[in-house]
């Protein structure tokens, strides 16, 4: 059972990399968009993800459910030594919710969307930067674990596990990826003749993940990372970037030619890919403090409770996923049938 | 401030802001699918109307409920890490099950909210059914781990360590069934009466009176029965207090001395230095009679109790009171209603609608008393015996900080969702009919 859970666990992160950080880089493209376009791309935001968004969000929930219930000790170290930048994610998720549905659910249209446009798209940005830092944050080698924080300052104990340059390299590398998963679904989503502008975020966006992700890795080699040199070492890790670098080449076929079903699922390979290789190497020792590894598998929840929490997850996923999938399909987020019918697409 | 103090006020802000969205987000789906119900029936556009006007309701409501119940779920952590480190494994059930039920209802919610002229008729009409399904679905679950730590149950301590843990035992605790019940009927009264305030409010002004009647004795009817209905749960839940928290039931009623045939006091002034209720109406017996069903049983009073062990006594007694005060007036404004179905005169007379205007923010604050009651009345436990709050609160320092930020934030949030809610009506009495 503990497999399911573990399987359960990585597919939630996955999967909201890939939806929910598809959402935030809609905001973020936004952000980045011309007056004219900014106003396109809040129409076609609303269209694309205003029947999905909500669902986009609920993995991040789901994962910090199984982290609790089965990992608590992981858990800990995440909730006490990340406490602020956490906040600041909430803060970020809270703003922006509010601003989605308020900018389109006000029945007065008037000067206070520019509040909430703005609003929309500062957290957009911010709120993945600050998960990626969480994220840099759990392998940067810099969380001090002590049994008594009182011994560490508040600055040891409590913002230099995440304030530190690899972790806010990290953070950024992270906002990219959403920018451009997001231009990537956008382009296929646009009207006719709108095209374009999302192909040029798409350009963008990946010359950018590409360049935060290179400069992530030299300064962690450069600073003898544990993680970088771990992944270096890793030929599973290398192989699974290799691959998702030669993607990038069908990936860019299929969006020259318009297949956007083909493209999108490139691009989720892609992320896919690079969740694998930072998996890999360092499974399941995914907290890397000071002194040592914290294993993921440390101090687990006793079997009743793994065993139950599987089997919620098996009963769960099978009413969830084919009611998100008919949800997805619906409101034709995923066009592989409509691609069947019409092979041209 | 002291860093616990701190993070019992965010703690307790939080929830405060996020019980009004969630009851709101869990009980206007049920107003919503009637009205469309009518509307499918008697293609009475009026119902149509009102399905679109509490449809963007809902979509604001399920959308500040589900950011802050998500702030929520992370703060148990942010806040009590020590508490969600073992606690976590052993409540995690309900949440887990929360998580999906919550899934379901966003998923819902997207084909209801965009089914318009999309799906078929009556499926369309059912997304809008299981929203109202999955929305108290994911209460009832939240409220069972909630009556976990007010009766631990599903595991061993031995030793500081919580051993052979059954996470169904745990969920399933003897507290969980009488907790949700009383948080179902009062969400429905709250939300009732509260929906029900505001059209009233629209009538007693003479705008659209129409379309306001109708989504009155909606919305009425649903908080009118929860309020008839919620004096039963109440008894229920004062059984099941007396026998398991009898500290709780003794702070409710700031009861100090053990002793037989146990006085009810309604109302009072709590000293505690002295141990006195003044200015109180007591009712010989009675409170024997409600805790035990006898008016002989003794009620053991908080002096029985070691003095680190009991809660804040005048702030649970006036929660307690107010609460039990309001959900008599709303009881009897239940009856009103209900009588005036038989009478339609009253319904022109705008006394009537001025009642119900005056007695629409009564349920919420009842229900947040209500919570006061449950949560400082538990107190100084996080989990009832077994853990202290003050040893669950977390390391970092500064949590100050954090509880200024969230009321900021949730002050502002609510000014705003208001602001939009008044918009809505003003946009909704423009439109012509």
């Amino acid at each position: 059972m503990l497999y399911v859970v573990l399987f359960f666990l990585i597919f939630s992160l996955y999967l909201y990399v890939v939806l929910g950080g598809a959402d935030y880089g809609a905001g973020i493209v936004e952000l980045f968009s011309s007056e004219e376009n900014q106003k396109i791309t809040k129409k076609t935001i609303y269209r694309v993800m205003g029947p999905v968004w909500e669902a986009n969000h609920i993995w991040i929930i789901i994962l910090i459910v199984i982290l609790w219930i089965a990992f608590p000790a992981y858990y800990n170290i995440l909730v006490v030594n990340l406490h602020i930048p956490l906040t600041i994610i909430l803060l970020g998720v809270t703003l922006r919710g509010v601003a989605f549905v308020f900018r389109h659910y006000d029945a007065v249209i008037d000067n206070s969307q520019k509040l909430y446009d703005a609003m929309f798209k500062v957290s957009s940005l911010i709120t993945p930067i600050f998960l990626g830092m969480v994220f840099g944050g759990l392998i940067s080698g810099e969380i001090r674990l002590t049994e008594d924080v009182s011994t560490l300052t508040f600055y040891e104990a409590f913002v230099r596990p995440w304030c530190n340059i690899f972790s806010i390299l990290v953070g950024l590398f992270f906002a990219a990826l959403c920018a451009f998963l997001s231009s990537v679904l956008l382009i296929g989503e646009s009207e006719s003749g709108k095209e374009n502008i999302y192909v040029r975020k798409a350009t963008i966006a990946t010359i950018v993940v590409f360049v935060m992700g290179l400069i992530t890795f030299i300064y962690g080699y450069a600073n003898e990372s544990t993680f970088v040199k771990g992944f270096i070492m890793d030929p599973y890790a290398i192989g699974a970037m290799v691959i998702s670098g030669l993607i990038l080449i069908p990936l860019w076929i299929t969006i020259k030619r318009g297949r956007r079903v083909l493209s999108r699922l490139f691009a989720g390979l892609q992320v896919f890919l690079i969740l694998l290789a930072a998996f890999v190497s360092h499974f399941p020792n995914i907290i890397i403090t000071d002194t040592h590894s914290v294993s993921l598998l440390d101090n687990i929840a006793p079997d009743s409770v793994i065993n139950v929490l599987g089997i919620s997850l098996i009963i769960g996923g099978a009413v969830i996923l084919p009611g998100l999938f008919h949800l997805l399909k619906s409101f034709k987020m995923i066009k592989i049938l409509e691609q069947h019918n019409n092979p041209s697409v | 401030m002291e860093n616990l103090d701190a993070a019992r006020l965010q703690m307790a802000f939080t929830l405060i802001f996020h019980i009004v969205f969630a009851c709101i987000g869990m009980v206007m789906p049920f107003f919503m699918v009637v009205s469309h119900y009518k509307w499918l029936k008697t293609k009475d556009q009026t119902y149509l109307t009102l399905t679109k006007a509490w449809q963007k309701g809902v979509a604001i409501f399920f959308v500040t409920g589900a950011v802050s119940g998500t702030a929520l779920s992370f703060e148990l952590g942010l806040l009590w890490p020590e508490f969600m480190k073992h606690a976590g494994p052993i409540i995690g059930m309900p949440f887990s099950l929360e998580g999906a039920a919550f899934f379901v209802e966003a998923i819902a919610l997207g084909f209801y909210l965009y089914g318009w002229n999309k799906l078929p008729e009556k499926f369309h009409w059912f997304t809008g059914v299981i929203i109202g399904l999955s929305g108290v679905a994911s209460g009832i679950l939240v409220v069972a781990a909630n009556g976990w730590m007010n009766s631990p149950s599903g595991f061993d301590y031995i030793d500081g360590q919580f051993l052979n843990i059954d996470p169904v035992q745990a969920m399933l605790n003897p507290a969980w069934f009488t907790q949700a019940l009383h948080m179902t009927l009062a969400a429905f009264t709250a939300t009732g009466f509260a929906v029900a305030g505001i059209h009233a409010y629209q009538v007693f002004k003479g705008r659209r009176v129409k379309l306001h009647t109708k989504a009155f004795k909606i919305a009425i009817t649903f908080g009118a029965i929860a309020a008839i209905l919620q004096p039963i749960s109440g008894d229920i839940s004062a059984k099941d207090i007396a026998e398991r928290q009898p500290v709780k039931l003794a702070a409710m009623e700031a009861h100090y001395n053990t002793e037989k045939g146990a006085p009810l006091y309604i109302g009072g002034i709590v000293n505690p230095e002295t141990q006195e209720v003044k200015y109180k109406l007591a009712i010989p017996g009675m409170l024997s009679f409600l805790a035990f069903g006898d008016f002989d049983a003794e009620v053991k009073g908080l002096n029985d109790f070691p003095e680190d062990e009991r809660p804040n006594v005048p702030i649970v007694h006036y929660a307690f009171q107010t609460m039990v005060g309001i959900g008599g007036i709303l009881m009897l404004a239940g009856l009103v209603y209900f009588i005036s179905l038989k009478r339609k005169k009253w319904f022109t007379n705008n006394k009537y609608w001025l009642l119900f205007v005056l007695l629409a923010p009564l349920g919420f604050i009842a229900l947040e008393a209500g919570w006061i009651v449950t949560e400082v009345g538990r107190q100084p436990w996080i989990i009832h015996k077994i853990m202290r709050t003050k040893d669950a609160v977390t390391p970092m320092p500064g949590i100050v900080f954090s509880f200024y930020t969230y009321v900021v934030v949730y002050v502002t949030l609510s000014i705003a969702v208001t602001w939009l809610m008044i918009r809505q009506i003003k946009v909704l009495n423009a439109k012509n009919n």
